[in-house]
């Protein structure tokens, strides 16, 4: 493989950012409580470059890097990729680095490592002491993880976990969150330390690289240190805890240290998230103690603020959902020819490209993929043939429209796993994560007379002889109209 | 100083007057623990001048009530049990 150049820690990447004007610098104070966070959801909803702010009110020597991921140009920028990369270029490139050998992390020693500049430990311990940003007005509380990853290990199997479960300040040594059962983390803590009513070891790493952040967010079965060296080229540097045996990693803005508490619980949420609502009311979540603090000087906290699209949130996970996802598929040896989220669906609709070489093909499609890992986190399936552009929304939209039989294309599945995020759901289905799940069937029946039955799109590309069709398109100018010939 | 309080509740009617409460309530006042929560026996009235510090009040999804209260934090509660303190 050739080299890759991607940013390794989180400053290397605002650098790029910057310089490719990608991202902002404020010099002006901004307030934590409120004001940060409505700079980041307003550069989400324009699709602006990255606010890093760089004083905090409050927080001398620290800074907030918002909106890290919201874009596709800073999707490749993370990748060391042209920042004008397509979104076909970009999944190409993620599959092409995942498929390859995992990579493993490399443990480094702690006087090598950035996050240890700073330590906290013992009554010094005091969340307060971080920015931690009041996200939206009416949020349950400060969000300290919302671009992040939660660290732990499964004490038997030793499966190392980074996921992104959103941690609350609830005060200055707890946090509490909200982790479904159903997620990595959810099954360790039910499969082990529930039952046993032990503490669980958890590390909070804030300010990652951003291909560390992806690896977190990917629902990869591949672990996520080893995830990051692929997507990265290299290995990535780990450090071994203050407080606890877990490896973070080294070049991470901050990290919080602690124990998942087995047996006692404190209020979390509601909290702003990536459908675009604010769906779950507060309840009694996941609680995380605090018995450290590391940081690096100067450390940067990062923000995502999830709402309306478009968000990290939404365009990161539909990106590797959808990637995922064509991975399963062709494991299985279905003939895909792509898989794609569009982000605006909030990360709610798989949109599937396929042959369709036999019958069935699109339910077995939405059964592997509303059966699998991922299932719990869409709700739609749509599948079209391989001449639509799963990429193009007018294409797809057509095909749903005009092909989907609402008698035969629709297939509803009940008593399925979801979220407590959605927002169609009703509370108590929420509560409990009962889910419910669509396939649209968008495929010509393959029992239908290919020549008599099966009606012909009527497009300029397809209905004209290619001499024709030349000659237009050469003649484009010719005729008076402006624009690409193409 | 008077303080300034929040409290989250589902129904207003968690909030009755002229008995013992028990609430989770954050502190509004500004600086670093702006936001952070405790645990207290309280007493509420709608009286705005009846207690010395205010409370604001949230319902389920953030929304923030019309209703204003005042308060007096009787004593803080700790619930966490003792092992994890």
């Amino acid at each position: 493989m050739a080299k890759i150049s991607a940013p390794k820690s989180n400053r290397e990447f605002i650098d790029a950012c910057v310089q490719s004007g990608d991202a902002v610098r404020i010099k002006q104070e901004v307030d934590w409580d409120n004001e940060a966070g409505a700079i980041v959801r307003r550069c989400c909803e324009l699709g602006e470059a990255a606010p890093f702010m760089e004083s905090i009110k409050d927080y001398p020597g620290f800074s907030y890097f918002g909106a890290p991921l919201s874009t596709y140009r800073r999707m490749a920028i993370s990748l060391g990729m042209d920042p004008a990369s397509t979104l076909p270029q970009i999944g190409a490139e993620y599959l092409k680095r995942t498929n390859s050998e995992p990579i493993a992390p490399v443990v480094i020693d702690r006087r090598d490592a950035p996050c240890k500049e700073n330590i906290l430990l013992g009554d010094d311990v005091d969340l307060c002491k971080l920015p931690v940003p009041l996200v939206h007005d009416g949020d349950g509380g400060r969000y300290v993880g919302t671009w992040h990853a939660v660290i732990t290990k499964h004490p038997v199997r030793g499966d190392v976990n980074w996921g992104m479960y959103r941690q609350m300040m609830w005060d200055g040594r707890t946090m509490s969150g909200a982790v479904f059962p159903f997620s990595d983390l959810g099954k360790t803590l039910t499969d082990y330390y529930l039952p046993r009513g032990e503490g669980c070891p958890f590390a909070t790493a804030i300010g990652l690289s951003p291909l560390a952040a992806m690896a977190a967010c990917a629902p990869s079965p591949i672990p996520e240190p080893e995830l990051t060296g692929m997507l990265s080229g290299e290995p990535v540097r780990l450090v071994k805890c203050e407080t606890n045996d877990l490896e973070v990693p080294a070049d991470a803005e901050i990290i919080i240290e602690g124990m998942i508490l087995p047996d006692y619980k404190v209020e979390e949420g509601p909290f702003g998230e990536y459908t675009g609502y604010r769906t779950s009311p507060r309840d009694f979540r996941v609680t995380f103690r605090v018995d450290a603090i590391t940081y690096r000087n100067n450390a940067t906290m990062t923000i995502s603020n999830m709402g309306v699209p478009q968000d990290e949130g939404q365009l990161l996970r539909s990106f590797s959902l959808g990637l995922e996802l064509e991975k399963l598929l062709k494991s299985q040896g279905i003939p895909v020819t792509g898989v794609y989220m569009h982000p605006r669906s909030t990360h709610h609709m798989m949109i599937v490209g396929v042959k369709p070489t036999y019958a069935g093909i699109a339910m077995q499609i939405a059964q592997l993929a509303f059966g699998s890992k991922l299932g719990p986190w869409f709700h739609m399936v749509m599948v079209v043939d391989d001449q639509t552009d799963i990429f193009n929304w007018d294409e797809v939209y057509h095909a749903f429209c005009t092909r989907c039989n609402p008698e035969r294309g629709i297939h509803v599945f009940k008593n399925t796993t979801g979220t407590a995020l959605y927002p169609h759901a009703t509370p108590h289905d929420r509560k409990y994560s009962i889910g419910s799940q669509v396939l649209f069937d968008c495929l010509w029946p393959v029992d239908w007379d290919k020549t008599n039955d099966v009606p012909s799109l009527v497009s300029f590309k397809n209905v004209y002889p290619k001499d024709i069709q030349d000659k237009v398109l050469n003649n484009w100018a010719d005729y008076g109209f402006r624009g690409a010939k193409k | 100083m008077a303080n300034k309080w929040e409290v989250f509740v589902m129904d207003l009617g968690e909030l009755a007057e002229g008995k013992e409460l028990e609430l989770t309530i954050r502190t509004l006042n500004d600086g670093r623990h702006k936001y952070t929560y405790q645990r207290a026996k309280v007493e509420v009235s709608a009286k705005l001048d009846q207690f010395a510090d205010s409370l604001q009040v949230r319902l389920g999804r953030g929304q923030l009530s019309d209703r204003k209260f005042s308060i007096r934090v009787i004593e803080r509660v700790e619930r966490m049990p003792a092992r994890y303190l």
